[in-house]
């Protein structure tokens, strides 16, 4: 084994949590609203099913091949060969994907917060801290997610309780106006983000108790479904459907906040929300690049090329897009596709793959 | 399970024997020829104007030699219980092998002939060839008689001595050491006596409510005062010797059947490793075993108090006495059990639960106020309410320095001043507090060198820093306030937050003894985490609270909650 560090079901949860939380409870709102309108709080839920077939397609192959993770499996199932290429997929996948995710929040942090500090800067600052986690193996992720999302959920609960007064439950109407379609439409681009629960399949093999990854992992689409129902459900009930047309509705809605003429410009919360919740799915990312990486190049030990794809990340967060406008367009367009061709799809070729050639074997073994 | 107890393999070691660098001499057994003893003996002692040598003839006939140091030994009880019983006797009474008992196995020099001696008449077939020696330990062999046979001497604790190193050790312990002409080996006496500190209430962990007694530099008085709260035999303390020179006496105590034998064994093997010339302070210890070294945590918990070392005693940890120092230490230890003291379970517990909660607040305080003072000031004005921007920046308008370096300079005042304040004798340490007060204070604010907020800031600060009762620990976040603030002046509150990340990384990484340095918190135990955020009450506290699979999971039986029989008192 390459990462023999154990996690328990829990910290699983906590590491799946935000990596699609994090980016989308800023995002969410004005992605969905685009084709969804004001029936936008029912396309999480829509794309939750997405999130299902993820992590029960890594329950089967995890089921078939306990003790492997994508990677190996690939190789098994397809040929030595084959297999390297899905290897090397994965590898790149995770290498842009990583960049991409960097960059938002770099994006992010200079847009709102540091509006002269140069974005590598912000970007390499973060990555410094998750070379220094992903160092420690997916233990230490654990233990720093059950750390820092429990205080993230908290600062989120916070927000949406300051927020109760400035909402009107009016706004939700009328429900439905154009059938069911626009909701669909709007979720697909979370159903993208909600296959980034394929990192599942990377984490079943480290639980302490395999027999409830299944539950666990469930349960972790649940909430992640129920945070970003949450989510919209505030920005529409406090904005209307203005709130597509605001970048991080999130973000001025804490603005929005006012109590007791102290209690204001709570933007601080919300990007203590982002940076910590950013951090353990970029730390997340950068762990499964740096398996896939050493995996696939079949090193016997990850932690010397921990540092470098580091480096690599930060390159390819500055690299993959000009700018915050085309990372949008990018993020709305060609990544759904990116995401579920090699998050969902190509699970649910080896899972098929494995199936039949499975039978096959099971059917020789017989004669 | 236990996943995140790490594998704790070490070599066994053999206590006392560890770090012993062989002197030839020492290692050579105690002739039954007196002078040559003691020829021995002067030479390893020459030029030591502390150590006594007492010749005399028990009781006029066989010759006897007492040795001792000057000072550590009661001379009066020496006299009185040793020497005149012993000049006294007849001598008959000394003959060696005491009438009735074959002496045998005892152990000629190795050099050529033993001398004719009359006692050994009797010797035993298989000592009357030189080339056969015994290949055991040269101690006394179940079989060999006890050397203090025949002798009547009134004192308790005495211990056969079978060779020059048993003897210079209990000497060194304050022990006296007689030597009897004709008699191989020696018996010591233990009558140490000097001078020590009577056991007064611990400087640094003072309590409102609790025992007001500490440990003293005594090891025996130390290992005394646990016996005393802990009276089962199930406490165990094992003895090692650490030190080339120093021989400094380490007790490693535990409870047998609470603490991980896997644990006792890695602290054992820790300290077999370590061969260092002196020990003069549990703190060489701490160093010598921590996990990682280059952690600003403390991975070790030293305490002064009895009762918290018989508490973590009593949850399966294992306390390190040190010779010569009232500090034990604790292993394995996490973060929160340096956020506690001793007296959160002695006051009810809603007043141990709330004061747990000002604790935490006031520790992220010291931590993070400055910073975040520093942070908001520089880049986030906006964050402010506009009455109070307002009256900050009129406060800051004659200020000629930046945040940032207003922070730094404040900040390091007040820990030069507290460093001040600690070292310098109690009468002019008060003069520098008022001086400080003065400089840090008023002085500094009229002559608009910082800004009235920037001094509440800081002294804060520093209170919030002494709400932490480890001092250790305390000091830990004192001093990565530093780089936080320089964080919070470059990036703003960003960088406080990676600053704080990189924190809980490190603490995450980090382990005492194979115990996660957040644990229960992280990894996550409900049971244990009773303790943390709350201090439940006792009758609730059932579970012991280290990792893994305890030995004897349960402290109490349930079902204890106190309260009125049903039906009593109702009339």
């Amino acid at each position: 084994m390459l990462d023999n560090g154990k996690i328990t079901p829990m910290q699983m949860l906590l590491l799946l949590f935000p990596t699609i939380v994090a980016t989308a409870v800023l995002l969410v709102p004005s992605v969905t609203e685009r084709h969804a309108g004001r029936d936008m709080w029912l396309s999480p839920i829509w794309a939750m099913l997405a999130g299902f077939a993820v992590v029960l397609t890594a329950w089967a192959l995890h089921r078939r091949f306990p003790d492997e993770t994508l990677i190996e499996i690939g190789e098994r199932v397809l040929g030595k060969a084959p297999g390297r290429i899905v290897g090397i997929i994965y590898v790149f996948f995770y290498w842009h994907a990583g960049g991409m995710l960097v960059r938002q929040y770099g994006e992010f942090v200079s847009g709102v917060f540091l509006m002269e500090t140069p974005t590598p800067v912000i970007m390499g600052g973060m990555l410094v801290v998750c070379a220094y986690a992903v160092r420690g193996g997916v233990e230490v992720l654990g233990r720093c997610a059950q750390i820092i999302i429990p205080a993230v959920l908290g600062m989120y609960a916070l927000l949406v309780l300051l927020q109760l007064p400035s909402l009107e439950p009016g706004r939700l109407l009328p429900m439905f106006e154009f059938g069911i379609l626009p909701s669909l439409k709007g979720s697909i681009v979370p159903q993208a983000w909600y296959t980034e629960f394929i990192a599942v399949s990377f984490l079943y093999p480290s639980l302490t108790d395999r027999s409830k990854g299944l539950r666990w992992a469930v349960f972790a689409v649940l909430l992640v479904a129920f945070f970003l129902t949450l989510t919209n459900l505030v920005a529409l009930m406090l904005f209307g459907e203005m709130a597509g047309r605001l970048v991080y509705p999130v973000m001025s809605a804490a603005r929005y906040i006012v109590v007791a003429d102290f209690l204001e410009h709570l933007e601080a919360f919300v990007m203590a929300i982002w940076v910590f919740g950013t951090f353990v799915k970029i730390a997340l990312f950068y762990h499964l690049l740096v398996q896939c990486t050493a995996r696939t190049a079949g090193l016997s030990d990850w932690r010397p090329i921990a540092m470098p794809v580091g480096l690599l990340i930060l390159l390819s967060g500055i690299w993959s897009v000009p700018n915050l406008q085309e990372m949008i367009d990018v993020l709305d367009s060609s990544s759904v596709f990116e995401l579920v061709s090699v998050q969902l799809a190509i699970p649910v070729l080896l899972l098929l793959v494995a199936l039949i050639r499975g039978k096959k074997a099971a059917a020789a073994e017989a004669k | 399970m236990g996943s995140w107890v790490r594998n704790l393999s070490g070599r066994p070691i053999n206590p006392l024997s560890s770090n012993m660098r062989a002197d030839p001499r020492m290692q050579t057994p105690l002739s039954a020829n007196l002078g040559e003893n003691e020829s021995l003996l002067r030479a390893l002692y020459a030029d030591c104007a502390d150590v006594v040598f007492r010749r005399f003839a028990i009781g006029g006939g066989t010759n006897a030699l007492v040795l001792y140091i000057d000072g550590l030994t009661n001379i009066e009880e020496l006299d009185r219980c040793v020497l005149a019983p012993l000049m006294l006797q007849t001598a008959d009474l000394c003959a060696w092998p005491p009438s009735g008992q074959p002496a045998h196995s005892q152990r000629p020099p190795k050099t050529a002939e033993p001398p004719a001696q009359p006692a050994q008449s009797q010797r035993p077939p298989q000592t009357a060839e030189p080339p056969v020696q015994p290949s055991g330990p040269p101690g006394q062999s179940p079989g060999s008689p006890d050397p203090l046979a025949n002798l009547r001497i009134p004192v308790s604790g005495a211990k056969p001595v079978a060779d020059i190193a048993g003897a210079v050790r209990e000497i060194s312990i304050g022990g006296a050491v007689l030597l009897i002409d004709g008699r191989p080996g020696g018996v010591a006496f233990v009558l140490s006596k000097w001078e020590k500190r009577s056991p007064d209430e611990p400087k640094a962990e003072p309590v409102i409510r609790g025992s007001r007694e500490g440990f003293t530099e005594t090891i025996a008085d130390n290992t005394a005062q646990l016996r005393r709260k802990i009276r089962s035999p199930q406490l165990k303390m094992r003895e090692f010797e650490i030190g080339r020179l120093s021989r400094t006496r380490v007790i490693v105590a535990y409870i047998e059947g609470l603490a991980d034998a896997a644990l006792i064994e890695d602290v054992t093997a820790r300290l077999g490793r370590i061969d260092i010339d002196g020990i003069l302070e549990s703190g060489y210890i701490e160093e010598l075993i921590e996990d990682n070294p280059w952690s600003p945590f403390p991975q070790v918990l030293s305490t002064e108090r009895p009762d918290a070392a018989a508490a973590s005693l009593l949850e399966g940890r294992v306390v390190l006495l040190v010779d010569g120092t009232p500090f034990a230490l604790v292993v394995p230890t996490s973060l929160f059990s340096l956020l506690q003291s001793a007296e959160d379970y002695y006051q009810r517990f809603w007043i141990s639960t709330s004061i747990r909660w000002l604790r935490y607040l006031f520790f992220l305080l010291s931590l993070l106020l400055p910073s975040v003072y520093v942070a908001v000031l520089t880049y986030h004005q906006e964050m402010l309410p506009t009455t109070l921007l307002l009256s900050m920046a009129r406060s800051r308008e004659e200020v000629p320095f930046p945040a940032l370096v207003e922070a730094l300079l404040m900040e390091i005042t007040f820990e030069a001043l507290r460093e001040a304040g600690v070292r310098l004798p109690k009468q002019v340490g008060t003069a520098v507090s008022i001086v400080g007060a003065l400089v840090i204070g008023e002085a500094a604010v009229s002559a608009g060198l910082v800004s009235a907020p920037m001094v509440m800031v800081v002294s804060l600060t520093g209170i919030a820093s002494f709400t932490i009762p480890r001092y250790s620990a305390g000091f830990a976040f004192r001093m990565l306030r530093f780089p936080i603030i320089l964080l919070a002046g470059t990036l703003g509150l960003l960088g406080i937050m990676l600053g704080v990340l990189a924190i809980i990384v490190h603490m995450c990484r980090l382990r005492s003894f194979g115990v996660p340095y957040l644990y229960p918190l992280s990894p996550m135990n409900g049971n244990a985490m009773r303790d943390i955020f709350i201090r439940a009450p006792w009758w609730m506290l059932g579970a012991r609270p280290l990792p893994g699979e305890p030995i004897n999971p349960r402290r109490q039986s349930g079902g204890q909650r106190p309260g009125p029989e049903p039906g009593d008192g109702q009339g």
